[in-house]
Protein backbone atom coordinates (compact mmCIF):
# COMPACT_ATOMS: atom_id res chain seq x y z
CA UNK A 1 0.00 0.00 0.00
CA UNK A 2 2.82 2.42 1.08
CA UNK A 3 5.01 3.50 -1.85
CA UNK A 4 8.53 3.85 -0.95
CA UNK A 5 10.70 6.63 -1.93
CA UNK A 6 13.81 6.46 -3.36
CA UNK A 7 16.37 9.32 -1.22
CA UNK A 8 18.97 8.47 -0.88
CA UNK A 9 21.17 10.12 2.16
CA UNK A 10 24.30 10.38 0.58
CA UNK A 11 25.45 13.70 1.45
CA UNK A 12 28.64 13.83 3.77
CA UNK A 13 27.32 16.70 6.14
CA UNK A 14 25.79 16.14 9.39
CA UNK A 15 23.43 19.19 9.30
CA UNK A 16 20.82 20.01 6.76
CA UNK A 17 20.27 23.43 8.05
CA UNK A 18 22.40 25.30 10.32
CA UNK A 19 21.14 28.85 11.15
CA UNK A 20 23.68 30.76 13.32
CA UNK A 21 22.70 34.70 14.74
CA UNK A 22 20.04 35.29 12.52
CA UNK A 23 18.45 38.62 13.19
CA UNK A 24 15.33 40.05 11.04
CA UNK A 25 14.18 43.28 11.61
CA UNK A 26 10.94 44.47 10.11
CA UNK A 27 10.78 48.50 9.52
CA UNK A 28 13.22 51.68 10.20
CA UNK A 29 14.36 53.59 13.18
CA UNK A 30 11.68 53.98 15.75
CA UNK A 31 9.13 51.83 14.26
CA UNK A 32 11.68 49.01 13.88
CA UNK A 33 10.22 45.92 14.94
CA UNK A 34 12.83 43.00 16.03
CA UNK A 35 11.43 39.76 14.65
CA UNK A 36 14.32 37.25 15.51
CA UNK A 37 17.23 38.08 17.57
CA UNK A 38 20.00 35.98 17.68
CA UNK A 39 18.38 32.65 16.78
CA UNK A 40 21.16 29.56 16.34
CA UNK A 41 19.32 26.79 15.40
CA UNK A 42 21.03 23.13 13.59
CA UNK A 43 18.85 20.36 12.10
CA UNK A 44 20.41 16.98 11.26
CA UNK A 45 19.39 15.57 7.64
CA UNK A 46 16.06 13.41 8.06
CA UNK A 47 15.29 15.25 11.45
CA UNK A 48 11.92 16.12 12.49
CA UNK A 49 11.75 19.23 14.83
CA UNK A 50 8.66 21.53 15.96
CA UNK A 51 9.40 24.83 16.14
CA UNK A 52 7.27 25.58 19.09
CA UNK A 53 5.77 29.73 20.21
CA UNK A 54 3.35 32.08 20.82
CA UNK A 55 1.99 34.51 18.16
CA UNK A 56 4.46 37.12 17.60
CA UNK A 57 7.48 34.75 18.15
CA UNK A 58 8.82 35.61 14.78
CA UNK A 59 8.48 31.23 14.02
CA UNK A 60 6.89 32.01 10.72
CA UNK A 61 9.40 34.41 9.80
CA UNK A 62 12.04 32.04 10.73
CA UNK A 63 10.82 29.60 8.26
CA UNK A 64 10.52 31.97 5.38
CA UNK A 65 14.36 32.72 5.94
CA UNK A 66 14.99 29.22 6.03
CA UNK A 67 12.69 29.21 2.84
CA UNK A 68 14.15 31.68 1.05
CA UNK A 69 10.96 33.82 0.63
CA UNK A 70 12.32 36.24 3.17
CA UNK A 71 16.10 37.68 3.79
CA UNK A 72 17.73 37.53 7.24
CA UNK A 73 18.65 41.11 8.27
CA UNK A 74 21.75 39.48 9.42
CA UNK A 75 22.99 36.15 10.68
CA UNK A 76 24.39 32.91 8.66
CA UNK A 77 21.78 30.60 6.83
CA UNK A 78 23.15 27.40 5.29
CA UNK A 79 21.50 24.50 3.48
CA UNK A 80 22.83 21.39 2.58
CA UNK A 81 19.39 20.05 1.10
CA UNK A 82 17.77 20.32 -2.16
CA UNK A 83 15.24 23.30 -2.68
CA UNK A 84 13.70 23.45 0.76
CA UNK A 85 9.67 22.51 0.06
CA UNK A 86 7.03 24.94 2.19
CA UNK A 87 3.57 24.04 3.59
CA UNK A 88 1.34 27.01 4.57
CA UNK A 89 -1.85 26.88 7.13
CA UNK A 90 -4.00 26.90 3.89
CA UNK A 91 -3.47 24.24 1.29
CA UNK A 92 -3.08 27.34 -1.63
CA UNK A 93 -3.63 25.09 -4.41
CA UNK A 94 -4.41 26.69 -7.74
CA UNK A 95 -7.83 25.82 -8.03
CA UNK A 96 -8.33 25.49 -11.74
CA UNK A 97 -6.08 22.49 -11.54
CA UNK A 98 -6.71 19.29 -10.40
CA UNK A 99 -4.87 17.56 -7.42
CA UNK A 100 -2.81 15.78 -9.85
CA UNK A 101 -2.00 18.52 -12.21
CA UNK A 102 -1.21 20.43 -8.86
CA UNK A 103 1.76 18.12 -7.82
CA UNK A 104 3.00 18.12 -11.41
CA UNK A 105 3.38 21.75 -11.48
CA UNK A 106 5.78 21.81 -8.81
CA UNK A 107 7.48 18.92 -10.91
CA UNK A 108 7.14 20.98 -13.90
CA UNK A 109 8.72 24.15 -12.18
CA UNK A 110 11.83 21.37 -11.70
CA UNK A 111 11.96 21.10 -14.81
CA UNK A 112 10.84 17.49 -14.80
CA UNK A 113 9.97 15.70 -18.15
CA UNK A 114 5.96 15.38 -18.79
CA UNK A 115 6.34 11.29 -18.40
CA UNK A 116 7.98 11.09 -15.75
CA UNK A 117 5.46 14.14 -13.77
CA UNK A 118 2.97 12.23 -14.30
CA UNK A 119 4.09 8.94 -12.71
CA UNK A 120 6.11 10.87 -9.74
CA UNK A 121 2.44 12.96 -9.30
CA UNK A 122 0.40 9.52 -9.00
CA UNK A 123 3.56 8.07 -6.80
CA UNK A 124 2.71 10.76 -3.91
CA UNK A 125 -0.62 11.24 -4.28
CA UNK A 126 -0.62 7.35 -3.42
CA UNK A 127 1.83 8.46 -0.51
CA UNK A 128 -0.83 10.19 0.94
CA UNK A 129 -3.43 8.15 -0.49
CA UNK A 130 -5.43 10.31 -2.98
CA UNK A 131 -4.37 8.21 -5.86
CA UNK A 132 -8.87 7.82 -6.17
CA UNK A 133 -9.29 11.64 -6.26
CA UNK A 134 -6.42 12.48 -8.68
CA UNK A 135 -8.54 14.17 -11.11
CA UNK A 136 -10.63 15.68 -8.83
CA UNK A 137 -10.24 19.60 -8.16
CA UNK A 138 -9.70 21.32 -5.26
CA UNK A 139 -13.35 22.55 -4.32
CA UNK A 140 -14.24 19.43 -4.74
CA UNK A 141 -11.89 18.19 -1.77
CA UNK A 142 -12.49 18.06 2.00
CA UNK A 143 -10.70 20.47 3.94
CA UNK A 144 -8.03 17.63 5.26
CA UNK A 145 -7.81 16.22 1.21
CA UNK A 146 -6.54 19.26 0.26
CA UNK A 147 -4.18 19.75 2.78
CA UNK A 148 -2.56 16.23 1.61
CA UNK A 149 -2.78 17.39 -1.61
CA UNK A 150 -0.78 20.20 -0.32
CA UNK A 151 1.48 17.89 1.13
CA UNK A 152 2.41 15.99 -1.54
CA UNK A 153 2.89 19.45 -3.68
CA UNK A 154 5.65 19.85 -1.26
CA UNK A 155 7.21 16.84 -1.45
CA UNK A 156 7.43 17.17 -5.12
CA UNK A 157 8.94 20.13 -5.23
CA UNK A 158 11.55 18.95 -2.14
CA UNK A 159 12.93 15.36 -3.98
CA UNK A 160 13.60 15.86 -6.84
CA UNK A 161 16.83 16.63 -7.12
CA UNK A 162 19.14 13.84 -8.48
CA UNK A 163 22.28 14.75 -6.55
CA UNK A 164 21.40 12.86 -3.84
CA UNK A 165 20.94 15.60 -1.76
CA UNK A 166 18.61 15.34 1.51
CA UNK A 167 15.17 16.80 1.29
CA UNK A 168 14.04 19.16 3.64
CA UNK A 169 10.52 20.05 4.28
CA UNK A 170 8.92 23.37 5.64
CA UNK A 171 5.50 23.13 7.44
CA UNK A 172 4.01 26.88 8.75
CA UNK A 173 1.00 25.65 11.37
CA UNK A 174 -0.59 23.14 8.32
CA UNK A 175 -3.01 21.47 10.68
CA UNK A 176 -4.20 24.83 12.74
CA UNK A 177 -7.62 25.57 10.13
CA UNK A 178 -8.50 21.76 10.64
CA UNK A 179 -11.45 20.30 12.78
CA UNK A 180 -9.70 17.74 15.54
CA UNK A 181 -10.69 14.36 13.97
CA UNK A 182 -8.74 15.45 10.85
CA UNK A 183 -5.80 16.86 12.45
CA UNK A 184 -5.54 13.62 14.17
CA UNK A 185 -5.12 11.41 11.35
CA UNK A 186 -3.42 13.88 9.26
CA UNK A 187 -0.81 13.99 12.09
CA UNK A 188 -0.74 10.22 12.25
CA UNK A 189 -0.48 10.41 7.86
CA UNK A 190 2.49 13.02 8.44
CA UNK A 191 4.43 10.48 10.48
CA UNK A 192 4.10 8.35 8.31
CA UNK A 193 5.71 9.70 5.14
CA UNK A 194 7.91 11.58 7.23
CA UNK A 195 9.24 7.65 7.97
CA UNK A 196 8.73 6.83 4.57
CA UNK A 197 10.94 9.33 3.11
CA UNK A 198 13.63 10.20 5.44
CA UNK A 199 12.60 13.91 4.72
CA UNK A 200 14.06 16.62 7.49
CA UNK A 201 10.98 18.78 8.56
CA UNK A 202 10.38 21.96 10.38
CA UNK A 203 7.52 22.13 11.40
CA UNK A 204 5.98 25.51 13.22
CA UNK A 205 3.15 25.03 15.67
CA UNK A 206 1.50 26.41 18.52
CA UNK A 207 0.39 24.01 19.82
CA UNK A 208 2.36 21.79 22.46
CA UNK A 209 0.44 18.46 21.95
CA UNK A 210 1.14 18.71 18.70
CA UNK A 211 4.99 19.41 18.86
CA UNK A 212 5.59 16.62 21.44
CA UNK A 213 3.51 14.13 19.16
CA UNK A 214 4.99 14.68 15.78
CA UNK A 215 8.93 15.77 16.76
CA UNK A 216 11.85 14.12 17.56
CA UNK A 217 13.03 17.67 19.66
CA UNK A 218 11.21 20.47 20.40
CA UNK A 219 12.40 24.53 20.19
CA UNK A 220 10.63 26.93 22.38
CA UNK A 221 11.01 30.29 21.20
CA UNK A 222 10.32 33.25 22.95
CA UNK A 223 8.24 36.39 21.75
CA UNK A 224 9.04 39.93 20.62
CA UNK A 225 12.05 39.39 19.86
CA UNK A 226 11.74 35.83 18.84
CA UNK A 227 14.86 34.05 20.42
CA UNK A 228 15.45 30.04 21.30
CA UNK A 229 14.37 29.92 25.46
CA UNK A 230 14.79 26.14 25.62
CA UNK A 231 14.68 23.02 23.73
CA UNK A 232 13.68 19.29 24.54
CA UNK A 233 14.24 16.00 23.61
CA UNK A 234 10.91 14.12 23.33
CA UNK A 235 11.83 10.98 21.17
CA UNK A 236 10.27 8.52 24.27
CA UNK A 237 7.67 11.46 25.39
CA UNK A 238 6.34 11.63 28.48
CA UNK A 239 3.41 13.38 30.22
CA UNK A 240 5.63 15.13 32.25
CA UNK A 241 8.30 16.42 29.71
CA UNK A 242 4.56 18.01 28.20
CA UNK A 243 3.70 19.37 31.29
CA UNK A 244 7.25 21.23 31.49
CA UNK A 245 7.16 22.32 28.08
CA UNK A 246 3.37 23.71 28.35
CA UNK A 247 4.73 25.62 32.07
CA UNK A 248 7.68 27.28 29.94
CA UNK A 249 5.77 28.20 27.04
CA UNK A 250 3.54 30.24 29.44
CA UNK A 251 6.19 31.56 31.22
CA UNK A 252 7.04 33.07 28.12
CA UNK A 253 3.48 34.25 26.99
CA UNK A 254 2.65 35.69 30.71
CA UNK A 255 6.03 37.82 30.63
CA UNK A 256 4.24 40.09 28.20
CA UNK A 257 1.23 40.78 30.43
CA UNK A 258 2.79 44.22 32.13
CA UNK B 1 -1.22 9.35 21.63
CA UNK B 2 -3.02 6.42 22.77
CA UNK B 3 -5.22 5.75 19.44
CA UNK B 4 -2.84 2.90 17.72
CA UNK B 5 -2.44 3.83 13.89
CA UNK B 6 -4.38 1.39 12.97
CA UNK B 7 -7.48 2.93 14.03
CA UNK B 8 -6.63 5.93 12.77
CA UNK B 9 -6.07 4.55 9.19
CA UNK B 10 -9.08 3.55 9.73
CA UNK B 11 -10.63 6.62 10.80
CA UNK B 12 -9.12 8.43 8.18
CA UNK B 13 -10.34 6.18 5.36
CA UNK B 14 -13.85 6.75 6.53
CA UNK B 15 -13.38 10.59 6.83
CA UNK B 16 -12.45 10.41 2.87
CA UNK B 17 -15.08 8.27 2.28
CA UNK B 18 -17.76 10.91 3.61
CA UNK B 19 -15.60 13.90 2.69
CA UNK B 20 -15.87 12.55 -1.29
CA UNK B 21 -18.56 14.75 -3.14
CA UNK B 22 -21.28 12.93 -4.85
CA UNK B 23 -21.82 13.83 -8.20
CA UNK B 24 -25.01 15.16 -8.51
CA UNK B 25 -26.41 13.57 -11.88
CA UNK B 26 -27.37 15.71 -14.13
CA UNK B 27 -31.43 16.76 -15.35
CA UNK B 28 -32.84 15.27 -18.36
CA UNK B 29 -32.64 17.37 -21.45
CA UNK B 30 -36.33 18.58 -21.47
CA UNK B 31 -36.24 19.59 -17.99
CA UNK B 32 -33.53 21.94 -18.23
CA UNK B 33 -34.80 23.66 -21.38
CA UNK B 34 -38.18 23.76 -19.08
CA UNK B 35 -35.73 25.66 -16.40
CA UNK B 36 -33.43 27.91 -18.63
CA UNK B 37 -35.25 28.69 -22.09
CA UNK B 38 -38.47 28.53 -21.87
CA UNK B 39 -39.10 31.87 -19.60
CA UNK B 40 -36.99 33.90 -21.95
CA UNK B 41 -39.52 32.70 -24.39
CA UNK B 42 -42.47 33.64 -22.32
CA UNK B 43 -40.92 37.15 -22.15
CA UNK B 44 -40.74 37.77 -26.07
CA UNK B 45 -43.97 36.16 -25.95
CA UNK B 46 -45.43 39.14 -23.44
CA UNK B 47 -43.35 41.58 -24.98
CA UNK B 48 -45.07 41.03 -28.32
CA UNK B 49 -48.28 41.13 -26.86
CA UNK B 50 -48.21 44.87 -25.19
CA UNK B 51 -46.36 45.41 -28.55
CA UNK B 52 -49.44 44.49 -30.68
CA UNK B 53 -51.77 45.81 -28.24
CA UNK B 54 -50.24 49.09 -27.73
CA UNK B 55 -50.23 48.80 -31.98
CA UNK B 56 -54.06 48.25 -31.67
CA UNK B 57 -55.19 50.95 -29.35
CA UNK B 58 -53.88 53.95 -32.28
CA UNK B 59 -51.96 55.77 -29.56
CA UNK B 60 -49.61 56.64 -31.78
CA UNK B 61 -49.70 57.18 -35.06
CA UNK B 62 -48.50 54.21 -37.79
CA UNK B 63 -44.66 55.88 -39.03
CA UNK B 64 -43.92 55.88 -34.98
CA UNK B 65 -45.38 52.53 -33.69
CA UNK B 66 -45.31 49.92 -36.95
CA UNK B 67 -47.44 46.94 -36.30
CA UNK B 68 -45.42 43.35 -35.65
CA UNK B 69 -46.40 41.70 -38.07
CA UNK B 70 -45.17 44.43 -40.65
CA UNK B 71 -41.28 44.66 -38.92
CA UNK B 72 -41.41 40.68 -39.42
CA UNK B 73 -42.28 41.24 -43.21
CA UNK B 74 -39.35 43.67 -43.10
CA UNK B 75 -37.39 41.05 -41.87
CA UNK B 76 -38.48 38.37 -44.43
CA UNK B 77 -37.84 40.50 -47.06
CA UNK B 78 -34.31 41.34 -46.25
CA UNK B 79 -33.37 37.71 -45.51
CA UNK B 80 -34.85 36.75 -48.27
CA UNK B 81 -33.22 39.07 -50.36
CA UNK B 82 -30.28 37.75 -49.14
CA UNK B 83 -29.91 41.98 -48.14
CA UNK B 84 -29.77 40.96 -44.16
CA UNK B 85 -26.62 38.62 -44.81
CA UNK B 86 -24.73 40.47 -46.50
CA UNK B 87 -25.59 43.78 -43.71
CA UNK B 88 -24.39 41.34 -41.23
CA UNK B 89 -21.48 39.87 -42.69
CA UNK B 90 -20.13 43.83 -43.13
CA UNK B 91 -20.82 44.85 -39.79
CA UNK B 92 -19.70 40.97 -38.27
CA UNK B 93 -16.30 41.25 -39.84
CA UNK B 94 -15.72 44.80 -38.66
CA UNK B 95 -16.38 43.97 -35.44
CA UNK B 96 -14.79 41.01 -35.12
CA UNK B 97 -11.29 41.94 -36.76
CA UNK B 98 -11.31 44.87 -34.37
CA UNK B 99 -12.41 42.64 -31.27
CA UNK B 100 -9.05 40.86 -31.81
CA UNK B 101 -6.91 43.73 -32.71
CA UNK B 102 -8.35 45.34 -29.49
CA UNK B 103 -7.28 41.80 -27.96
CA UNK B 104 -3.80 41.91 -29.19
CA UNK B 105 -3.16 45.62 -27.51
CA UNK B 106 -4.76 45.53 -24.33
CA UNK B 107 -2.97 42.37 -23.30
CA UNK B 108 -0.22 43.35 -22.89
CA UNK B 109 -1.06 46.83 -22.12
CA UNK B 110 -3.06 44.87 -19.13
CA UNK B 111 -0.02 43.14 -17.84
CA UNK B 112 2.10 46.26 -18.03
CA UNK B 113 -0.24 48.36 -15.90
CA UNK B 114 -0.74 45.41 -13.67
CA UNK B 115 2.28 44.58 -13.13
CA UNK B 116 4.88 48.27 -13.00
CA UNK B 117 4.32 50.23 -10.98
CA UNK B 118 5.46 53.90 -13.02
CA UNK B 119 2.82 52.61 -15.72
CA UNK B 120 -0.05 52.12 -13.57
CA UNK B 121 0.95 55.42 -12.02
CA UNK B 122 0.93 57.08 -15.60
CA UNK B 123 -1.98 55.55 -17.37
CA UNK B 124 -4.04 53.89 -15.11
CA UNK B 125 -6.70 56.29 -14.29
CA UNK B 126 -6.58 57.62 -17.38
CA UNK B 127 -7.38 54.06 -18.64
CA UNK B 128 -10.34 53.97 -16.84
CA UNK B 129 -11.34 57.73 -17.71
CA UNK B 130 -11.33 56.63 -20.97
CA UNK B 131 -13.95 54.02 -19.85
CA UNK B 132 -16.55 56.46 -19.45
CA UNK B 133 -15.89 58.14 -22.16
CA UNK B 134 -18.67 57.26 -24.96
CA UNK B 135 -16.43 56.04 -27.82
CA UNK B 136 -19.29 58.23 -30.01
CA UNK B 137 -17.13 60.71 -29.32
CA UNK B 138 -14.22 59.67 -31.10
CA UNK B 139 -16.29 59.75 -33.80
CA UNK B 140 -16.27 63.56 -35.29
CA UNK B 141 -12.08 63.54 -34.46
CA UNK B 142 -12.02 60.43 -36.47
CA UNK B 143 -13.24 61.47 -39.71
CA UNK B 144 -11.20 64.86 -39.63
CA UNK B 145 -8.43 62.49 -39.26
CA UNK B 146 -8.88 59.73 -41.39
CA UNK B 147 -11.58 60.40 -43.66
CA UNK B 148 -14.88 58.50 -43.21
CA UNK B 149 -13.07 55.36 -44.34
CA UNK B 150 -12.58 51.83 -42.08
CA UNK B 151 -9.71 53.33 -40.72
CA UNK B 152 -12.31 55.66 -38.54
CA UNK B 153 -14.61 52.93 -38.28
CA UNK B 154 -11.98 50.64 -36.75
CA UNK B 155 -10.14 53.40 -34.77
CA UNK B 156 -13.60 54.15 -32.73
CA UNK B 157 -14.40 50.17 -31.88
CA UNK B 158 -10.31 50.08 -30.85
CA UNK B 159 -11.02 53.58 -28.44
CA UNK B 160 -14.15 51.37 -27.34
CA UNK B 161 -12.71 48.34 -26.43
CA UNK B 162 -9.39 48.52 -25.39
CA UNK B 163 -9.82 49.73 -22.37
CA UNK B 164 -12.51 47.58 -20.91
CA UNK B 165 -9.92 44.49 -21.83
CA UNK B 166 -6.75 45.70 -20.00
CA UNK B 167 -8.78 46.87 -17.23
CA UNK B 168 -10.55 43.60 -17.03
CA UNK B 169 -6.99 41.98 -16.88
CA UNK B 170 -5.48 44.48 -14.77
CA UNK B 171 -8.53 43.64 -12.21
CA UNK B 172 -7.81 40.04 -12.64
CA UNK B 173 -4.67 40.45 -11.13
CA UNK B 174 -5.18 42.56 -8.76
CA UNK B 175 -7.51 39.51 -6.96
CA UNK B 176 -5.55 37.07 -7.00
CA UNK B 177 -5.28 36.35 -3.29
CA UNK B 178 -1.21 36.59 -2.66
CA UNK B 179 -0.28 33.20 -1.19
CA UNK B 180 -0.61 32.11 -4.73
CA UNK B 181 2.25 33.41 -6.60
CA UNK B 182 3.85 33.42 -3.23
CA UNK B 183 3.59 29.33 -3.31
CA UNK B 184 5.07 29.54 -6.38
CA UNK B 185 8.41 30.45 -5.92
CA UNK B 186 8.69 28.88 -2.80
CA UNK B 187 8.27 25.74 -5.65
CA UNK B 188 11.09 27.43 -7.68
CA UNK B 189 8.99 29.42 -9.61
CA UNK B 190 10.87 31.96 -12.06
CA UNK B 191 9.47 35.51 -13.11
CA UNK B 192 8.09 34.03 -16.37
CA UNK B 193 6.79 30.48 -15.28
CA UNK B 194 5.09 32.21 -12.18
CA UNK B 195 3.12 34.57 -15.24
CA UNK B 196 2.73 31.50 -17.34
CA UNK B 197 1.48 28.97 -14.81
CA UNK B 198 0.09 30.90 -11.89
CA UNK B 199 -0.49 34.66 -12.56
CA UNK B 200 -2.28 34.03 -15.80
CA UNK B 201 -4.65 31.30 -15.32
CA UNK B 202 -5.33 33.05 -12.01
CA UNK B 203 -6.35 36.08 -13.18
CA UNK B 204 -8.38 34.44 -16.22
CA UNK B 205 -12.08 35.15 -14.52
CA UNK B 206 -11.39 38.36 -14.29
CA UNK B 207 -9.98 39.18 -18.05
CA UNK B 208 -12.52 36.62 -19.19
CA UNK B 209 -14.76 39.23 -17.94
CA UNK B 210 -13.09 42.03 -19.36
CA UNK B 211 -13.17 40.21 -22.45
CA UNK B 212 -16.92 39.95 -22.83
CA UNK B 213 -17.63 43.81 -21.90
CA UNK B 214 -14.70 44.56 -24.41
CA UNK B 215 -16.86 42.96 -27.09
CA UNK B 216 -19.70 44.53 -25.81
CA UNK B 217 -18.25 48.13 -26.30
CA UNK B 218 -16.55 47.18 -29.57
CA UNK B 219 -20.23 46.01 -30.83
CA UNK B 220 -22.06 49.48 -29.46
CA UNK B 221 -18.99 51.51 -30.90
CA UNK B 222 -19.31 50.31 -34.35
CA UNK B 223 -22.35 50.76 -34.38
CA UNK B 224 -22.30 54.27 -33.55
CA UNK B 225 -19.32 54.93 -36.12
CA UNK B 226 -21.27 52.91 -38.73
CA UNK B 227 -24.49 55.38 -37.69
CA UNK B 228 -22.75 58.72 -38.05
CA UNK B 229 -19.86 57.79 -40.88
CA UNK B 230 -21.59 56.90 -43.84
CA UNK B 231 -20.53 56.78 -47.16
CA UNK B 232 -20.99 54.62 -50.56
CA UNK B 233 -16.82 53.70 -49.77
CA UNK B 234 -17.94 51.67 -46.58
CA UNK B 235 -20.51 49.58 -47.86
CA UNK B 236 -23.71 48.46 -46.05
CA UNK B 237 -23.33 47.65 -42.48
CA UNK B 238 -25.82 47.34 -39.61
CA UNK B 239 -25.60 51.07 -38.45
CA UNK B 240 -25.92 52.49 -41.83
CA UNK B 241 -29.10 49.78 -42.82
CA UNK B 242 -30.49 51.87 -39.63
CA UNK B 243 -29.49 54.88 -41.06
CA UNK B 244 -31.41 54.80 -44.42
CA UNK B 245 -34.57 53.29 -42.70
CA UNK B 246 -34.58 56.75 -40.92
CA UNK B 247 -33.64 58.43 -43.88
CA UNK B 248 -36.47 57.37 -46.09
CA UNK B 249 -39.10 57.62 -43.09
CA UNK B 250 -39.43 53.88 -42.83
CA UNK B 251 -40.02 53.12 -39.37
CA UNK B 252 -40.27 49.26 -39.79
CA UNK B 253 -36.85 49.14 -41.42
CA UNK B 254 -35.57 50.68 -38.26
CA UNK B 255 -37.61 48.60 -35.59
CA UNK B 256 -35.82 45.78 -38.17
CA UNK B 257 -32.24 47.32 -37.58
CA UNK B 258 -32.50 47.39 -34.06
CA UNK B 259 -33.99 43.77 -33.78
CA UNK B 260 -30.91 42.64 -36.13
CA UNK B 261 -28.34 44.48 -33.51
CA UNK B 262 -30.22 43.20 -30.61
CA UNK B 263 -29.66 39.43 -31.93
CA UNK B 264 -25.64 39.60 -32.89
CA UNK B 265 -25.11 41.08 -29.52
CA UNK B 266 -27.11 37.99 -27.87
CA UNK B 267 -26.07 35.33 -30.31
CA UNK B 268 -22.08 36.29 -29.10
CA UNK B 269 -23.26 36.19 -25.97
CA UNK B 270 -24.79 32.96 -25.45
CA UNK B 271 -22.76 31.09 -28.53
CA UNK B 272 -19.24 32.43 -27.27
CA UNK B 273 -19.05 34.11 -23.96
CA UNK B 274 -21.59 32.47 -21.66
CA UNK B 275 -19.85 28.86 -22.62
CA UNK B 276 -16.54 29.93 -21.79
CA UNK B 277 -17.03 31.41 -18.77
CA UNK B 278 -19.50 28.62 -17.42
CA UNK B 279 -15.96 26.35 -18.39
CA UNK B 280 -13.87 28.46 -16.57
CA UNK B 281 -16.10 29.30 -13.42
CA UNK B 282 -16.74 25.76 -13.20
CA UNK B 283 -13.32 24.37 -13.12
CA UNK B 284 -12.75 26.82 -10.08
CA UNK B 285 -16.16 25.46 -8.25
CA UNK B 286 -17.39 28.86 -8.50
CA UNK B 287 -20.63 27.84 -9.70
CA UNK B 288 -23.22 30.63 -7.99
CA UNK B 289 -24.06 32.20 -10.86
CA UNK B 290 -24.58 29.67 -13.08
Amino acid sequence: MTATLETALLSTSDTAVELSGVRKVFGHGSSAVVALDGVDLKVKPGEFVCLLGASGCGKSTLLNIVAGLDGATSGDLQINTSRPAVMFQEPALMPWLTAARNVELALRFAGVGRLARKRRALELLELVRLGDVADKRPHELSGGMRQRVALARALASTTVSADGSPALLLMDEPFAALDAITRDVLQSELLRVWETTNTAIIFVTHDVREAVRLGQRVVLLSSRPGRVVREWDVRDSSDEVLGEINTHLREVISGHAS
Amino acid sequence: MATPPDTLDKVGAGLDALDVPTEAHKPPFWRRFLKTGVPPLIAFALLLGVWQALWASALLPEFQLPAPVNVWNELVRSVSSGEAFGILWTSLHRAVLGFLAAVLIATPLGLLIAKVRVVRAAIGSLLTGLQSLPSVAWVPAAILWFGVTPSTIYFVVLMGSVPSIANGLVAGIDQIPPLLPRVGRALGAGRFASARHILLPAALPGYLAGLKQGWAFSWRSLMAAEIIATSPQLGTGLGQYLHNGSSLNDINMVIAAIFLILLVGIGIELLLFRPLERAVLRARGLTGAL
